[in-house]
């Protein structure tokens, strides 16, 4: 497995279960950032990580993850299938 | 002659979003994007990132979006064409094919292109710039063999290339007509820390010097440089900054200055046109002054309130424009308007000596924007700050101590 991190939300009205950042693909664009701050934060490494994992609806969840210039974003509905990027 | 409701010019992330947040706002309206390049959306951002170019990913993460996304969203993709004029009154556009597109809400969302060497052997085999996807396979080729690059310039492109440069194994050696990297948006402290990584990692620095003349039969086989130096190399590669073409805007009857003007809206001098990403010099609420941003997530934000517009959702551009990049271990953000003018007090954190050094630019009592060498952390939270228009006469203590969490400002 890729070097991943990964963070479970827990929102009833949302159908993602998971978002996962490929540590490997981030490069610190901070697209997600721009979308969502309230979602992402840079750690020291320049790779962002989830601080607000609840913090979204899913349609501006899904523009976070759609943003990013390397697909480092990943979205797992809660059944555990990706749903972005298909 | 095709009519679309709403045309776009410009296929990459400004325009791709804007046809995006149209069609999440009107299901059935037309949409077509006409784009110069024969590529679906593709990421521009990747081309100079080591794990993609080096071939640590497959070629194919290049791709944003893929054909089936623009059926799924019924979007028209009009690839190779160049747009040479419009007509803002009878609201048809030209293309240089000859032919014409009538629209009912038109985007130009087109982009810079990159600034070219006017050097004598300029044009030989092996002498790139980087700007597109052909222009990033074009080096990728090239340096398959060679064994010594120059890369010119002191900023993004020229740090990035060098970086790539020597990971892929060549001789690097970078062209400087400034005293240091990044010279004058960074101060020479936080060059340093660059500079001292890249020269650690085997990359030679000529500062205030500049390539005379490119030598080489068909084939570039080496630079002269202005104080007579040659070096051999069989690739150079020029990151000197980008262009905007807009004769065919200004003809159109549309204002330019640097960039085509627009207002906080994405709304240009035109009925009816809008402007989003690199090509827009837009006014900026948040520095209250005309900026004109070239990166990725300005363009993405710009595409998405241009694209709102156009749906009569009018919404403001408010945004602390970012960029962030990585090589020879160092990471580097610029937050906001990072240029040193003359009435901006600025407060570092940290030294070039423990290798981490941000520096807070600040005018009339606010932050106006951000350097940050090593420290990317802070960077979520300085644009709040930039955002909350904080005023922060009575927090330049806090600012310029490098263990204080600038996060407690926000509460």
């Amino acid at each position: 497995m890729a070097n991943t991190k990964e963070y479970i939300r827990n929102r009833a009205d949302s159908n993602i279960g998971k978002i996962v950042i490929d540590r490997d693909l981030c490069i610190g664009a901070a697209s997600c950032i721009a979308v969502s701050g309230v979602t992402y934060e840079l750690d020291g490494e320049n790779k962002a990580v989830v601080t607000g994992a609840d913090a979204v609806d899913d349609a501006t969840l899904q523009m976070s993850a759609e943003s990013c210039p390397t697909k480092a974003v990943l979205l797992f509905d809660k059944a555990g299938k990706q749903v972005f990027p298909k | 002659m095709p009519n679309f409701k709403y045309l776009i010019i410009g296929g990459g992330v400004a325009g791709v979003t804007a046809a995006e947040t149209i069609r999440m706002n009107d299901a059935t309206g037309t949409i077509a994007i006409v784009s110069d390049e024969p590529y679906l959306l593709y990421s521009r951002v990747m081309l100079s990132k080591p794990y993609f170019f080096l071939g640590k990913v497959p070629f194919d993460q290049v791709w944003l979006k893929g054909e089936q996304w623009y059926k799924d969203k019924n979007i028209t993709f009009l690839g190779g064409k160049t747009a040479s004029g419009f007509d803002a009154e009878a609201k048809k556009l030209k293309l240089n094919d000859g032919s014409e597109i009538s629209y009912e809400k038109l985007l130009i969302a087109t982009g810079t292109s990159t600034r070219k060497a006017k050097v004598p052997g300029a044009d030989k085999k092996g002498v790139h710039y980087l700007r597109s996807l052909e222009d990033g396979k074009g080096i990728m080729e090239d340096i398959k063999g060679a064994k010594n690059a120059v890369t010119v310039g002191g900023g993004f492109i020229g740090f990035e290339m060098a970086d790539l440069m020597q990971l892929a194994g060549l001789k690097t050696t970078v062209v400087l007509r400034e005293p240091y990297f990044w010279d004058p948006i960074l101060d020479e402290a936080s060059g340093s820390i660059l500079e001292n990584a890249m020269k650690k990692a085997g990359v030679e620095i000529l500062h205030n010097n500049e390539i005379v003349e490119i030598t080489g039969d068909d084939h570039v086989d080496g630079v002269v440089l202005k104080n007579g130096t040659k070096l051999p190399c069989e690739v150079v590669i020029y990151g000197i900054g980008t262009v905007s073409q807009l004769d065919w805007v200004k003809s159109s009857g549309v204002m330019v200055n640097r960039g085509i003007v627009a207002n906080e809206f994405m709304e240009t001098s035109a009925k009816d046109v809008w402007t989003a990403g690199d090509i827009t010099e837009y006014k900026d609420l948040l520095l209250e002054e005309n900026v004109q941003m070239g990166n990725w997530v300005s363009a993405h934000e710009q595409g998405r309130i241009a694209g709102l517009g156009m749906i009569g959702k009018r919404e403001a551009f408010k945004f602390v424009s970012f960029y962030t990049t990585q090589g020879f271990g160092v990471t580097i953000a610029f937050v906001g308007d990072a240029s040193p003018c003359p009435d901006r007090t600025i407060i570092s954190r940290g030294s070039a000596e423990s290798g981490s050094l941000g520096r807070i630019l600040i005018a009339h009592d606010e932050i106006e924007g951000a350097t940050l060498i090593n420290r990317t952390q802070e960077m979520g939270t300085i644009s709040k700050l930039i955002e909350k228009n904080m005023k922060v006469a009575d927090k330049m203590k806090e600012l310029g101590d490098e263990n204080f969490d600038l996060k407690k400002l926000l509460v």
